[in-house]
């Protein structure tokens, strides 16, 4: 049984370096976060916690203003994408329509597009509109670049319920949106789910449009406002940075924790079909 | 008319979609292609040139050192990507205990936003008081502090790192779900063959594996091909251009006000992530799959 | 409610291939009241045939019609879709809401058609009570058996009081005792209620116990429709004969013949002679003979010898398998001494033998 031995070890072994690996910059952060100066490695800890009161309190520091507008502009990103997906992906799997594939490879394709080529015109666009640094200069673009992996994941999710389900609300007098809504859609909830929180999660990470965008705290979303954080004092701040960081995490992170199952489920459909 | 209506009834139901992608995605593509060739700087007339942006490109060492660098880059990470993924899926797979949490886990780096998590690294591989400095001195690995984002090779470490730490669990969840439609019969053949567990993967595994990874790899391989958000926060590029990706110099350009040059630049970007968009569609026969 | 199915066909287009013709020229008239069950074996487009009948799928050519109202034909704006039809359906997988209780599935078509409430409470109530499901109002789908969901479904179907029942191979999914029980409650409910009913299956035995008439499909036409004895005992053509009827009909090509006023059929060997029926000298027939139609017999006058191949007990019969005159029959007959290779001599029951034509 030596080989088992050697086994296992190895499981152990590539398990203990997983959790390290993904969780030790996190560790690290709230460390930082909770330090008076980012030198406590070497310098000995001087714990404190003038860093979240300054990221929460001081409103020239704009952090919850961020995060207001990320929250905002990512949830009815997420909300308008899951709707209109699922009106698709309903057509796609039940209705009858010459071209489905097409849509699909379309705009998978779609997905696929770098951003940076389409930047440099959006701006020109959103000038025009007068868009920028308000939320419909993120909000619209964001359910453009999402709508592919919500088609995705709902046409996955609706094509396992059974069409016998359809037919027996048609016969019971159900209208198509009736089906939609008040069979398909109530069904395919947990599926419905995980696509609208791994569709908030894909607005809320979104950099290079907001980094665009937006100029100020009106329409700045987090992962912007942290990558160009100024602190009160000249210097990098990180003990505030990481603080903010860590604040924003919470949400997502207990988000992905408790979905996990959810989000797994939806990401994998989303890419990898069988 | 209530045929009519009937007949178009289906795409009805798609259009909200194809309006949006087209309006905000197509649109600005396009939009794209017809800038490039024109010289477009602010405060500067509009003059069309045709394809005298393309010419100047392709004698713009700036460009081609950015695209040497993207190459690099996908030929380091995606490889490292894979490699890790696949050993995370085979240990997610099996029964063991904390499985969820293992799993929860592995998905953190992923759920964060990479703007967030290359500011940690930034502080990471801070050059006077950083965890990675601290690490080797102290273990002794090193003598002196080692400039990392200052230097060449330490900036492309780093920006590597930052990098696979981010993708590595996407690739192994896409592995998981791979390995978890192997039907488990076939491992239970292998073992009553008395194959050992190596035996076992690599010669049972991973050959039914490789659909996946050839998905997981032509998809990492595009994804990467413009990498922005981890490089403009950890090096802004630099030193000295060294880890400038396309897309970041793409987007120098359109932050200097030059629309055309930076259009010229960022269609060509497109055009190869098309080309490889079509290679990756007919690879992973989603069509078989509908 | 009287049904009528008039020249009814149905094509498939599917792009880039051949359109496929599932119902070639269907006539079928259902009279008020009917349990008529369509009887086929797989892909012989009978569920095509029952959808068209709900208004699921609209057919390429024919009418369909409900109590002298067109409800359906080749020309869409004709066709009435299901809500306006009030037909209603059960299906093979019971199809039941699975995010509903099992009040709500069945009230679900009456919260459709904006009933009063009190009214909904009433009628669910009602068709619970019917069904023997009242127990298990509360309860979600997937808390209840095989049976139990089959009842709900069909709670579901009944409580809006539709013109046409329609059921899809609803018993497929139970187990062979259930299915015995469900089709003598299934048959009962039926008469009661007098709703006319079409049933689709593809198992002969359901057809013939529950169905006041049965018609069989195949290859998109219909072969025959008539009482469940009269397509036992008067088949119409040589694809009834072998599909209706445990064991299979013995079917052979066979030429017939006449010597002196004798009608007679020449095997291999042996030679039999029978009384005229309806048939021609000189034609090629195909002949059929039920396994129990032929009798084992010690006379050697007017016999086929043959040789016992294999054998099945069945209880208080037997079933031998004979190869005789280099043919394969095989006889269904009161147990006796019976040994495998042994040599009988038998002969056809002459009033059940079938010829049909080539």
């Amino acid at each position: 049984m030596n080989e088992e031995k050697i086994k296992n070890l190895l499981i152990v072994l590539t398990a203990c370096f997983m959790v390290l690996f993904s969780l030790f910059p996190f560790v690290y952060m709230v460390l930082t976060s909770i330090n008076v100066a980012p030198d406590f490695l070497a310098k000995g800890w001087n714990l404190t916690l003038e860093n979240y009161k300054n990221v929460l309190g001081v409103e020239s520091l704009h952090f919850l203003d961020y995060l207001k507008n990320s929250i905002i502009i990512s949830f009815i990103s997420s909300v308008v994408t899951v709707f209109i997906a699922s009106l698709a992906a309903y057509a796609i799997t039940r209705l009858e329509m010459k071209g489905k594939i097409f849509v699909l490879l379309f705009v998978l394709g779609i997905s696929m597009f770098p951003q940076v080529s389409m930047i440099g015109y959006l701006f020109k666009i959103m000038v025009y509109f007068g868009f920028i640094n308000a939320y419909p200069a993120l909000i619209f673009p964001y359910i453009a670049w999402i709508l592919p992996l919500s088609l995705w994941i709902l046409v996955s999710y609706f094509s396992q319920i059974p069409r016998e389900l359809d037919k027996a609300a048609t016969i019971d007098g159900c209208s198509k949106f009736q089906i939609l809504f008040k069979v398909l859609f109530p069904v395919a909830l947990p599926g419905i789910f995980s696509t609208a929180l791994l569709s908030f999660i894909f607005a809320f990470n979104e950099f290079i449009f907001a980094l665009i965008l937006t100029t100020d705290y009106h329409s700045r979303t987090i992962p912007v406002g942290i990558a160009l954080f100024e602190g009160l004092h000249g210097q990098v701040p990180w003990g505030q940075i990481m603080a903010a960081s860590t604040v924003t995490m919470l949400p997502i992170l207990a988000l992905t924790l408790i979905f996990q199952r959810h989000i797994v489920g939806g990401l994998t459909k989303g890419a990898v079909k069988g | 008319m209530k045929n009519f209506i009937k007949k178009f009834e289906s795409y009805a139901f798609v259009s909200p979609l194809l309006v949006f992608v087209a309006l905000f995605v197509l649109i600005p593509i396009i939009g794209s292609i017809w800038t490039s060739m024109f010289r477009d700087v602010t405060f500067l007339k509009m003059k069309f040139i045709f394809l005298d942006n393309y010419g100047d490109l392709l004698r713009d060492e700036g460009f081609w050192k950015s695209l040497r660098f993207t190459l690099l880059f996908i030929a380091v990470t995606v490889p490292l990507e894979l490699i890790i993924g696949t050993a995370f899926a085979v240990v997610l797979d099996l029964k063991i205990p904390f499985r969820g949490l293992l799993r929860a886990c592995v998905l953190v780096p992923w759920a964060i936003p990479s703007a967030i998590s290359a500011k940690i690294w930034e502080l990471v591989y801070n050059y006077s008081y950083g965890l990675a400095n601290y690490i080797l001195l102290s273990t002794g690995l090193s003598e002196a502090p080692v400039n990392w984002i200052g230097t060449d090779i330490g900036a492309f470490t780093t920006v590597v790192v930052a990098d696979v730490w981010k993708t590595a669990p996407f690739v192994a969840l896409l592995v998981l779900a791979g390995l978890q439609s192997v039907p488990s019969d076939l491992r239970l053949q292998a073992k009553i063959d008395r194959a050992n567990f190596v035996q076992t993967f690599f010669l049972i595994t991973l050959p039914l594996l490789k659909p996946v990874l050839l998905v997981s790899l032509l998809f990492r391989t595009i994804d990467s091909l413009r990498v922005f958000d981890v490089i403009y926060v950890l090096t802004h590029g630099g030193p000295g251009g060294a880890t400038t990706s396309v897309s970041l110099y793409a987007y120098k350009y359109f932050l200097g006000g030059d629309f055309g040059y930076g259009s010229a630049i960022s269609v060509l970007l497109f055009l190869v992530a098309f080309v490889m968009s079509v290679f990756y569609i007919k690879v992973s026969k989603f069509q078989d799959n509908l | 409610m009287k049904i009528e199915i008039k020249n009814i066909q149905k094509e498939f287009k599917t792009i880039g291939k051949e359109s496929v013709s599932v119902l070639k020229d269907i006539n079928l008239e259902m009279k008020d009241g009917e349990f008529f069950v369509l009887l086929g074996p797989s892909g012989c487009g009978k569920s095509t045939l029952l959808n068209i009948i709900a208004g699921l799928e609209n057919p390429t050519g024919g009418q369909l019609i409900f109590d002298g109202e067109v409800v359906a034909s080749e020309n869409k704006s004709e066709c009435m879709p299901p809500k306006e039809r009030n037909v209603a359906m059960v299906f093979q997988t019971y199809a039941l809401y699975p995010h509903l209780s099992v009040y709500e599935n069945i009230a679900f078509p009456l919260k459709i058609a904006k009933m009063d409430k009190s009214e909904i409470d009433r009628q669910v109530r009602k068709s619970a009570e019917i069904l023997h499901i009242t127990n298990h109002i509360d309860s979600k789908p997937s808390e209840l058996s095989g049976g139990e969901r089959q009842r709900v479904a069909i709670a579901r179907a009944i409580v809006r009081k539709p013109r046409v029942l329609l059921f899809d191979e609803p018993l497929s999914n139970l187990d062979a005792q259930l299915r015995t029980a469900t089709r003598i409650e299934l048959k009962k409910l039926q008469r009661e209620l007098g709703i006319t009913t079409v049933y689709v299956t593809h198992d002969q035995v359901e057809a013939m116990t529950l169905g006041d008439r049965v018609a069989v499909l195949k290859d998109g036409y219909v072969q025959q429709v008539d009482s469940a004895i009269n397509l036992y005992e008067k088949p119409a053509n040589k694809f009834v004969a072998g599909f209706i009827g445990f064991p299979n009909m013995n079917l052979f090509d066979v030429e017939v013949s006449k010597e002196q006023e004798k009608f007679y059929i020449q095997f291999e060997k042996d030679r039999f002679y029978f009384d005229p029926a309806a048939v021609e000298v000189g034609t090629k027939y195909c002949m059929g003979i039920r396994p129990a139609d032929i009798e084992v017999t010690d006379d050697n006058e007017n016999v086929l010898k043959g040789k016992i191949d294999t054998m099945e007990l069945l209880g208080k019969e037997v079933l031998l398998y004979v190869s005789s005159n280099n043919m394969e029959f095989s006889i269904f007959t009161a147990k006796k001494n019976f040994k495998e290779n042994q040599e009988i001599n038998f002969r056809f029951d002459q009033s059940k033998i079938h010829f049909f034509k080539k």
